[in-house]
């Protein structure tokens, strides 16, 4: 099969949506920059002074301006942006919402209010329009008119409880860059397309009323069901799956100074063979090629002497040399990539992953490209994020 | 609790926007299942085709009502029917048993999507192309069919064979990396967040592509690696490599709970009253630094001239955790949330799955949890939508499938078959 990221015939999926984006977070803005990724045309709304997100760090060259934030760039690649100031300037943005499929507002209920943007009139008054509003905790409930941060939005929601070290006087540990924003993001995406899927057949939009709190809660993967099920609580383990008792290490450091995961299903037979074989290949299986190891009672009472042996195995060899041969032995092992590391991967490259994009101010950089690949459309190599204001009102679409 | 669904298990039509879509689902395992569980949550008629010999391994993993067993401590032998975990991603589909190794099972799986319009898989590449099910074959099938590839790595590049499941993703696409304390290994995940993660994009994709189909009469094919959402999902730090050319491999990254960008300070995750109890606070501005003051019933500490402006408090973060954690260390976390919250402050308790379930009023208003039976798990609570739909909601109409519960009826009924073909079937083992 051969899908690649470009040379596809025929316009891009999205082309012909029209997105409006009211964000002040990376939840919202995260959303519209993902329709654009596949041909929307995504108009950006920022007051005055422009979009809160426009002051947070990092900035281009250290540069702070609201046209250098990178954390700008990254959440609004292939937007335009135009300055309404709101509700003052209501009748320029109604222009907009009337030739418009989607509104996307990324605000907490203080804010909707303030810019006189309640969801539900603006969907009366819109009826094609499909309006997806995202709230910290939803338009209603005794939660509603609190406010989130990534953090707040973390804890809360209760993945961050799964997060962290074995140490517990240590407190549970973020993922770091707005990931609760990314899941609410990819629950806008979802939702907005069974609306236009509905709006298909019935001619009329809706409204969407997404909790960031509520797509946080419903991810902790296995948290949930250990909840559901024996009624158990997860407790947090380092870089690796919080259970209800504690399981073995799943990193290891390696001779570079970096880290591998690699967690051996003991219960498989299979895997256990290719383990052995790839550390007597090395001259450093030991005693583990004893077939009595062959037995699960003998592997299962012998663990920390393996964990021990593997340990030893990865400390004298480069992390990268560990992925590749592992893999190449059919095991599911991966190095402790960087940022930096994940650019030079071969893979991403062989896959034209990554696109070079020109800023305004002439410089390029690498971002990431659109994940989901159509054979049937090409997708949309990311632009820039725009300047503040620079299209003007009149002529968005 | 809501609770849906009823005694009678036959399948009936649905209702919500993906109504009348009818999807021959070949996912297994954790990113597939709960891609094609929005599906059918939504409408579409999933039947997912398993094998009776080598049962899904969410039937397998010991998430059982009556004991607790971490993954690792797999009983032998298990009950197929009696797994939560199958039970939490495969609700709301058919379930049929086909034997794809068999050339009988095989024709068996093509007359299905010879009546489906998407069809959706997450083995590794080369599987479904063995068994003959290539995109050209499945277009001869149905000229406009929606094939949904979900990988680890993707259908090209050199690593495509890859063998991969949440932490390989996280760990690969640099989400691990980026999330510990200073100076030490990384905290990471302690969850596949990418089996969810992509899960979400690889529904999007589907959803999308119905979309587009509706408009266009056009089919596709669809590729989505998760390691590659995973990279896009490494945010703004990204650009700091690849526009200022900083290094993320450095001593003082990453930065634990502290933000780099912007200077929020306190920002942090705060000790409570009781057994590894936390509450986070975040506080990004000289206002809500006020209300936190005043929550607190302006302290002396909170005085300090260090405090009285963002920066400072950002430069002796280490000093002001020490006040915070000494005020929130007796207290209990909802009560902190609650207090600080009313002061306009953003504040969460460090919520447990018990808390989600039990204690978050705001979860219960919404009623994102809910309930339906099962046969041989008896009443199971599940994870709802995040979002309310004035349009068409979910349809929850039944629990996950037992071991080839429809197969007379998608056999049977969908595609017209006899009982005498059907006990045949049943006799080579082929279903």
């Amino acid at each position: 099969m051969a899908v690649e990221a470009d040379g596809r015939p025929g316009p891009p999926l999205g082309q012909g949506l029209r997105v409006v984006e009211v964000a002040v977070d990376p939840a919202g803005e995260m959303a519209g920059k993902v329709l654009g990724q596949y041909g929307a045309a995504v108009v950006k709304v920022e007051p005055p002074g422009g979009s809160p997100t426009r002051r947070v760090g990092p900035f281009a060259g250290g540069r702070e301006d609201p046209d250098t934030s990178l954390n700008f760039w990254y959440y609004n690649t292939g937007k335009r942006s135009t300055v309404l100031d709101l509700p003052r300037e209501r009748p320029a943005l109604d222009r907009l919402l009337g030739e418009a499929d989607v509104l996307i507002t990324s605000l907490p209920r203080s804010g909707q209010r303030r810019l006189g943007l309640d969801p539900a009139a603006i969907s009366g008054q819109f009826p094609q329009l499909v309006v997806c509003a995202l709230t910290p905790f939803g338009q209603d409930g005794p939660w509603s008119e609190y406010e989130n941060s990534d953090l707040v939005a973390l804890a809360a929601g209760g993945l961050l409880n799964s997060c962290g070290y074995d140490d517990h006087s240590i407190p549970p540990i973020r993922p770091a860059e707005n990931q609760a924003y990314h899941v609410a993001a990819s629950f806008a995406h979802i939702s907005i397309f069974l609306a236009l899927i509905e709006r298909e057949q019935t001619g009329r939009g809706q409204v969407i009323d997404l909790a960031v709190h509520d797509s946080v809660a419903m991810s902790p993967e296995l948290a949930n069901p250990y909840w559901f099920y024996p009624k158990a609580i997860v407790k947090r383990q380092t870089c690796r799956h919080a259970q209800p008792t504690p399981t073995q290490p799943a990193i290891f450091p390696t001779l570079d100074g970096r880290y591998v995961y690699f967690t051996l299903i003991l219960a498989d037979i299979k895997p256990w063979e290719s383990l052995v074989e790839w550390m007597d290949s090395l001259g450093f299986a030991a005693d583990l090629t004893d077939p009595a190891y062959r037995e699960l009672s003998h592997r299962q009472a012998n663990f920390p002497h393996i964990q021990q042996m593997i340990e030893a195995f990865f400390l004298i060899q480069d992390a990268d040399t560990i992925y590749h041969d592992g893999q190449g032995r059919g095991l599911p092992i991966a190095v402790i990539n960087s940022p930096d590391d994940v650019l030079a991967d071969e893979h991403l490259r062989a896959r034209r992953f990554f696109e070079t994009v020109e800023h305004p101010d002439g410089t390029v950089a690498e971002y990431p490209g659109p994940p989901i690949r159509f054979s049937s459309s090409p997708s949309v190599p990311p632009a820039a994020a725009p300047r503040l204001g620079s299209s003007p009102a009149g002529d968005l679409w | 609790m809501p609770f849906y669904g009823s005694a009678d298990r036959t399948p009936r039509p649905r209702g919500g926007p993906l109504a009348g879509l009818r999807v021959a689902d070949f996912c297994w395992m954790g990113v597939g299942s709960v891609a094609t569980r929005l599906l059918a949550d939504f409408g579409a008629e999933v039947i997912k085709i398993e094998d009776r010999v080598r049962v899904d391994m969410p039937r397998r993993l010991p998430l059982y009502k009556d004991a607790v067993r971490s993954f690792g401590q797999e009983v032998t032998d298990p009950d197929p029917n009696k797994g939560g975990l199958f039970n939490n991603y495969s609700r709301n589909k058919l379930g049929v048993t086909i034997n794809l190794r068999t050339e009988r099972g095989r024709r068996l799986a093509e007359q299905l999507i010879s009546v489906s319009s998407v069809v959706t898989e997450n083995f590794a590449p080369g599987v479904m192309e063995k068994w003959g099910f290539t995109y050209d074959r499945l277009r001869e099938l149905v000229p406009d069919v929606i094939y949904a590839r979900m990988s680890g790595y993707g259908h090209s590049g050199p690593h495509q064979h890859y063998r991969s499941y949440g932490p390989v993703v996280q760990a690969a696409s640099g989400l691990s990396y980026i999330a510990g304390l200073p100076g030490r290994e990384p905290s990471g995940w302690g969850l596949s967040y990418m089996d969810n993660m992509a899960a979400y994009y690889n529904s999007a994709a589907i959803l999308m592509a119905v979309w587009n189909r509706r408009r266009t009469g056009q089919g596709t094919e669809i590729d989505v690696a998760a390691v590659e959402i995973g990279v896009g999902l490494i945010g703004p730090v990204l650009l700091d490599v690849t526009v200022n050319g900083h290094t993320t491999r450095r001593p003082d990254y990453p930065t634990g709970n502290r933000l780099e960008h912007p200077h929020a300070a306190p920002h942090g995750v705060y000790p409570c009253a009781g057994d590894d109890r936390w509450v986070a606070i975040a506080v990004f501005d000289d206002e809500e630094w006020a209300g936190l003051t005043k929550a607190l019933d302006n302290p002396d500490w909170a005085a300090d001239e260090r405090f009285s402006h963002q920066e400072g408090r950002y430069a002796h973060q280490d000093v002001l955790d020490g006040h915070i954690a000494a005020w929130t260390g007796g207290r209990d976390p909802h009560s902190v949330m609650t207090l600080l919250q009313s002061h306009g402050v953003r504040c969460g308790a460090v919520q447990d799955p018990r808390d989600l379930n039990e204690v978050d009023p705001q979860l219960a208003h919404r009623g994102t949890f809910f309930e339906m039976d099962h046969p041989v798990i008896g009443p199971a609570r599940f994870e709802g939508f995040p979002a309310r739909m004035s349009g068409r909601g979910p349809d929850h109409w039944r629990s996950a499938p037992l071991v080839g519960e429809d197969n007379d009826h998608v056999f049977g009924q969908i595609l017209g078959m006899e009982e005498a073909e059907l006990s045949e079937l049943r006799e080579q083992g082929v279903i």
